[in-house]
């Protein structure tokens, strides 16, 4: 009975990974990328300029309010972002007055040039947001069916973790072992191990990430248990939010923000000094109300992290802390873990990292599928079956055909001419185009070649980046390493070594594909030679029944 | 950070040298057996310990999900080195905890 269990979770792990594994491969990787979407769009705007400078929080309040005062939008809410260790530019943002046939205002943000106060004019990009909002949003398709699409690969992908531990026999006496073999039990080990040791990551970015669209994925149950009312209630209780500020019309002068700031400062209250973000409700009225919001310092977001004080007499107004209930508070702590805002510089690379596991394992699994049955079908009279064939063609225009077609978005940012209508759309429409090129690619080409191929073509294309970089910029990573400009050098230097990792991989590959076929020609004359490689993999195949 | 992946790090060797095939392919001589016995007990309090020291330094609501990202990076560095370069993991344990906590305090 019990291995009859192990069979058929065996079984469902083995089909659920496959059904929506290109999927989730997509979702992981532009989701990790997401980690990192402030540093890719500092990047994707080269016009900013590179950081420089030692003013206090005090003085970059007084820039951006003197910049606001002359080009803003008048007595309405808008933001000060000071500059941190993601991005380090000055930015200013508010909501632009409603347009005409427009659902919601939109948020603009501006990036301001401290030494001048002007705006930088930045080329027209969606930047590193649009690739994060793609792994829940994903691209060309409405909104709720890309919430139902990603909430239905999400939970098979639950189902595919919890199936996963099942089926491993020997999850801790097997904990460290990995061995670097080729074919079946190479990559079983990679799998395992990938898995493994970031289970805990996995859980949780898995489980949270459906609890993002709560609300749409349980629509029967809130449908049933509640009215309108009740359901806006419920809403209120989750997501509490400050009241909105409004003028009453009575103009009164502030204090300048930064003397506000100061006060705060000197309060108790406000212990490490670490000022994220000013927000300014009501600008010069008598209503009017500055919050300073400092970096998170606890995944539940704690309610001390914002201090609100009444614009014109300075005063600290406490009661708009936010109260959260025992099961927002909870559902705060997952939203954190998933999104890691908390996180600073080394534990953001850790996410980093973390997330690339999951990706590796995801993409290690549909690898071992297709390995595990290849010996069966290179066996078959008429070649491979047309489902292995395509398993095999999906897998290199994905696992190698999505980071160079990724790469082809950044590519696209530097070469479209800037004053392109529709620019920023057309960078998503060359990453697509370039993805779906690929994945026709292997169709047309020998498997073995096509690896092969798309592995030097992503090599060549992220190790030429920050070579794109240094031609159509004026940045390059000599100005902006000894300018210490690390969030612009680092993401040159990131698609340096992932390049270089590809180089690996397809050196890699190729050794591997020469081993093999020198051993062919070695055992040249024995009529059954490819039978017998095909024989030894089978035995292999056997001895590793147990464990698969 | 740094600490906690150091510590980390030695935890995970702990736990591996507690199991025979692995403290095969670390020490070629015998390890004497009250020694072997301690490795697994020692293992988990270097664990606690870690922990403590994560909660200590990012409190108690950050701390415990750094952890588990310290550990998994610890553990993807541990099991590369047992494939490819095994003889230096010993060497390492010690080093790097060592260097990361008089890093740590001086």
């Amino acid at each position: 009975m019990k291995d009859n269990f192990r069979q058929s979770m065996k079984w469902l792990h083995t089909w659920v990974g496959l059904a929506v594994g290109w999927v989730l491969f997509f979702m992981f990787l532009t989701g990790t990328l997401g980690y990192f979407y402030q540093e890719i769009t500092r990047w994707m705007e080269p016009e900013r300029p590179l950081v420089a400078h030692h003013y206090s929080n005090e003085k970059l309040i007084d820039i951006a309010q003197n910049y606001y005062d002359k080009h803003g939008a008048g007595d309405i809410e808008w933001d000060i972002i000071l500059p941190t260790v993601r991005d380090n530019n000055l930015r200013v943002g508010w909501r632009e007055p409603r347009k005409e046939g427009e659902k919601r205002s939109r948020y603009k943000v501006k990036v301001i040039d401290i030494d001048t106060a002007s705006k930088v004019q930045t080329r027209e990009t969606q930047g590193g947001r649009l690739l994060y909002r793609m792994h829940y949003r994903l691209h060309y398709l409405s909104t709720s069916l890309s919430y139902w699409i990603v909430g239905f690969c999400t939970m098979l992908m639950l189902l595919a973790l919890i199936t996963g531990v099942v089926i491993h026999k020997k999850i801790f006496s097997d904990f460290f072992t990995f061995r670097a073999k080729k074919g079946l039990p190479g990559w079983l080990d990679i799998h395992n191990v990938l898995s493994v040791i970031a289970l805990p990551f996995h859980f949780m970015i898995t489980y949270s990430g459906l609890l993002f669209f709560l609300f749409t994925y349980m629509v029967l149950s809130t449908d049933l248990q509640t009215n309108e009312e009740q359901y806006k209630e419920m809403r209120k209780e989750i997501y509490p939010r400050a009241a909105h500020i409004k003028s009453i019309g009575e103009a009164q002068d502030m204090l300048p923000i930064s003397t506000l700031y100061q006060q705060v400062k000197n309060t108790n209250t406000w212990k490490a000094d670490e000022l994220s973000y000013v927000s300014v409700s009501a600008q010069n009225d008598i209503n009017a109300q500055v919050a300073f919001v400092r970096h998170e310092t606890d995944i539940t977001y704690n309610p001390q992290d914002t201090v609100v004080v009444n614009g014109i007499t300075g005063e600290i107004i406490t009661q708009a802390a936010l109260e959260y209930t025992t099961a927002g508070m909870i559902h705060n702590g997952l939203f954190s873990l998933h999104e890691g805002q908390f996180a600073g510089t080394i534990a953001r690379w850790l996410y980093f990292f973390t997330g690339l596991i999951g990706t590796a394992m995801i993409a290690s699994g549909l690898v071992l599928w297709t390995t595990k049955r290849k010996p069966q079908q290179l066996k078959k009279p008429k070649g491979p079956d047309f489902g292995y064939r395509l398993v095999e063609q999906l897998n290199i225009g994905t696992l190698i055909g999505l980071p160079i077609a990724i790469a082809m978005y950044f590519y696209a940012n530097r070469l479209l001419p800037l004053t392109m209508a529709d620019r920023a759309n057309w960078e998503a429409h060359v990453m697509f185009i370039s993805w779906a090129l690929l994945l026709v690619y292997p169709a047309f080409r020998p498997k073995t070649k096509a690896w092969s191929e798309q592995l030097n073509l992503a090599t060549v294309v992220f190790i030429f980046m920050p070579i794109l970089n240094a031609l159509t910029t004026n940045k390059h990573l000599g100005i902006t390493l000894s300018h210490g400009d690390w969030q612009y050098a680092g993401f040159d230097l990131t698609m340096l070594v992932i390049g270089l990792t590809f180089a690996f991989a397809g050196v890699k590959f190729k050794k591997a594909q020469r081993n093999k076929r020198s051993q062919r020609v070695n055992s040249k004359g024995r009529p059954l030679n490819i039978n017998t490689a095909v024989e030894s993999e089978l035995v292999l195949n056997k001895e590793n029944r147990g464990a698969l | 950070m740094l600490l906690l992946i150091c510590l980390g790090f030695s935890t995970m060797v702990l736990f591996c040298m507690a199991m025979e095939k692995h403290r095969q392919q670390v020490i070629n001589s015998e390890v004497p057996q009250y020694l072997s016995n301690s490795f697994r007990p020692m293992a988990w309090l270097l664990l606690v310990i870690t922990f403590y020291m994560s909660g200590d330094l990012y409190g108690w609501s950050i701390g415990p999900a750094v952890f588990f990202g310290a550990l998994t990076a610890a553990l993807l560095a541990l099991i590369l080195l047992l494939t490819y370069k095994a003889e230096v993991v010993p060497l390492l344990a010690i080093i790097l905890p060592l260097a990361a906590i008089s890093n740590f305090y001086l």
